[in-house]
């Protein structure tokens, strides 16, 4: 009797099994339409590939926004859209971890470009220990070969498309050339003593060498390590000595270590307050301002402007 | 063959393995080993990285495997010592648990050096991550290792059946016997180790921590006889990878986790089945 009721139970489980999985697979279709199914991983790579692909092609992004690249988890979904993506387009140097040795063996079936491929090795950051530093986006002109390398990496997969690649591309760099001189000249407006950026996480080393601004992180670069109290100590003594002004959240890093800071350097008797939040790994909500890669530098920009000046 | 189906075989064969060598921890009260593992092999990646300055998968995958093994191997040492299980298995993983963030934070701060993103795989991706011999593709790389991983674990507990089992029930009568109960101990610790750092490469970490406790757990509830539990607890993992793909397919939710989640659901179930069976006998 027991036997035949448990019999029964896995006889229904795999009924419901069968049923599922045939559902699930009447609904895997395009919506795109006739446009070129397009994957990155991250929102900002998404964000070039929109602009520079335009109307002919249909991007899907892996990384939600707020979603830190160094812990993303694929879902089900994820599996087809990579399978149904003519291109995938990521951001390299290591910043998708064990993703990125992936990508690079999807190449024997369908393109798949690391945007920061062309980057001369010269002008890239190599960390302390080493490995070269992966968050590119921040020097605007580094982002501006990011982008051409979006541009001609289209025009191969879809020449027809080509003319229209290229003239998105052209409008698209002129407005990160914009972009750029214009977070130079807003920067430039800090007093030179007091352009100290304090963060919780080493995001910002090419922000800070393109900018001019000294970059000073609590964390490492990986998102995982844990500060130790004497870098802790290090960056309250910065603070008081040289008397800046803010230290700053990041959105895809908790706020705890930042607060850390700010209750240290009270301690001892100097004010700092927490100068908003920077967009760091990930832009902000799609359909705001900050959604955009060009929103995100400007808001970014005009946090630390504001914050510092 | 397509993208689900390698999932779901992936899925399988990590349950099944982990089913398999997991049903002997629950009799020794050790299934939290997997998790200890998950934790004591940090230390093998950042020491990876100090020697050769590589993130590169296989340096970490061996650098995990040489302290998945420490760990288990310590583990059985302190427990033999008069150690208790529990307090063995808290006082190895946290000990190098916390000597991999000492490594990292004092040699290795500025690198991305994190578990999830240089040694976990991600199951989703199993299908493209082939195993290429030069030119030539002889198809998924997880399908490979956890293939013979399982082939591994399935030889060692047929070959050594009745020692592990007289081992795990009752280690005194063993000795007597004139069997090395020790060198059967490190056996089993030795496949655990290997199975568990093996799917970490092949799928990450939460998938075979749960199956190292879910299937074996539940098959345990059904059956008496140990050669039953074990054919239980493959069968058992094997069910709650396919329904955890289905789950993950159904709600766009990572597959590994979605797997996991319906081990722990089978296991509910059988609890609630195997309650409500006792009540009635009662009354």
């Amino acid at each position: 009797m027991l036997r035949r009721l448990r019999l029964g139970l896995a006889l229904l489980a795999l009924g419901i099994a069968v049923v599922t999985a045939g559902c699930a697979t009447g609904q895997a279709g395009t919506a795109a339409g006739d446009r070129i199914p397009v994957v990155a991983t991250t929102g900002m790579v998404a964000d070039l590939a929109r602009n520079i692909g335009g109307d002919r092609v249909a991007v899907t992004a892996l990384m939600g926004p707020g979603v830190d690249p160094h812990l993303f988890k694929a879902s089900e979904g994820d599996i087809a859209r990579l399978q149904q993506a003519r291109i995938i387009f990521y951001n390299g140097l290591h910043l998708e971890g064990r993703m990125g040795d992936i990508l690079v063996k999807m190449a024997r079936e369908k393109p798949t470009v690391a945007v920061a491929e062309r980057i001369p090795e010269e002008r890239l950051l190599i960390t302390e220990d080493g490995v070269e530093d992966p968050h590119i986006w921040f020097d605007v002109s580094l982002w501006m070969e990011a982008a051409a390398v979006v541009r001609d990496s289209l025009v191969q997969l879809d020449p027809e498309g080509a003319s229209t690649y290229r003239q998105n591309a052209e409008a698209y760099l002129a407005e990160l050339k914009g972009l750029d001189e214009w977070a130079r000249a807003e920067l430039a407006t800090i007093p030179v003593g007091r352009r100290v950026l304090v963060t919780a996480h080493d995001a910002f080393g090419y922000f800070g060498r393109a900018y001019d601004i000294e970059v000073a992180g609590l964390q490492g670069i990986s998102t995982a390590t844990e500060y130790g109290l004497a870098d802790l100590q290090q960056m309250i003594d910065l603070l008081v000595e040289r008397e800046i002004k803010a230290v700053f959240i990041e959105s895809s890093v908790p706020r705890s270590s930042i607060e850390a800071l700010v209750e240290g350097a009270a301690a001892r008797g100097h004010q700092v307050s927490i100068g908003g939040e920077l967009f760091s790994d990930a832009m902000g909500p799609e359909g705001t301002p900050e959604g955009t890669y060009v929103g995100m530098i400007r808001h970014n920009v005009r946090a630390i402007v504001e914050a510092l000046r | 063959m397509t993208a689900s189906l390698v999932i779901v075989a992936v899925g399988a064969l990590v349950a099944g393995s982990a089913g398999l060598v997991g049903s002997f921890l629950v009799l020794r009260r050790m299934t939290m080993l997997g998790d200890a593992i998950s934790h004591a092999v940090l230390p093998g990646i950042a020491l990876g990285f100090l020697f050769t300055g590589s993130r590169a998968a296989p340096i970490m995958v061996l650098g995990a495997a040489l302290f998945g093994l420490l760990t288990t191997w310590l583990v059985q040492a302190l427990q033999r010592a008069g150690v208790q299980e529990d307090a063995g298995m808290g006082v190895t993983f946290t000990a190098l648990f916390a000597l991999g963030v000492v490594l990292i934070s004092a040699f290795a701060g500025r690198v991305h050096l994190d578990l999830e993103h240089v040694l976990y795989g991600e199951i989703a991706f199993a299908p493209w991550d082939l195993w290429l011999v030069g030119d030539v593709s002889l198809g998924p790389r997880a399908l490979w290792t956890m293939g013979a991983i399982f082939v591994l674990d399935l030889v060692a507990v047929l070959l050594f059946f009745k020692e592990l089992k007289i081992c795990a029930f009752d280690p005194e009568t063993a000795s007597a016997q004139g069997i090395n109960v020790t060198a059967f101990h490190y056996l089993l610790m030795t496949l655990v180790s290997i199975t568990t750092v093996g799917a970490f490469d092949a799928v990450g970490a939460i998938l075979v921590v749960a199956m190292l406790v879910l299937p074996g757990a539940t098959a345990y509830l059904l059956t008496d006889r140990l050669s039953v539990m074990l054919a239980l607890a493959v069968g058992i993992g094997v069910l709650a990878s396919v329904l955890g793909y289905l789950l993950a397919r159904a709600t766009d939710t990572p597959v590994a986790g979605a797997m996991a989640v319906a081990g722990g659901a089978v296991f509910a179930v059988t609890f609630v089945i195997r309650l409500l069976r006792q009540r009635r006998r009662r009354a």
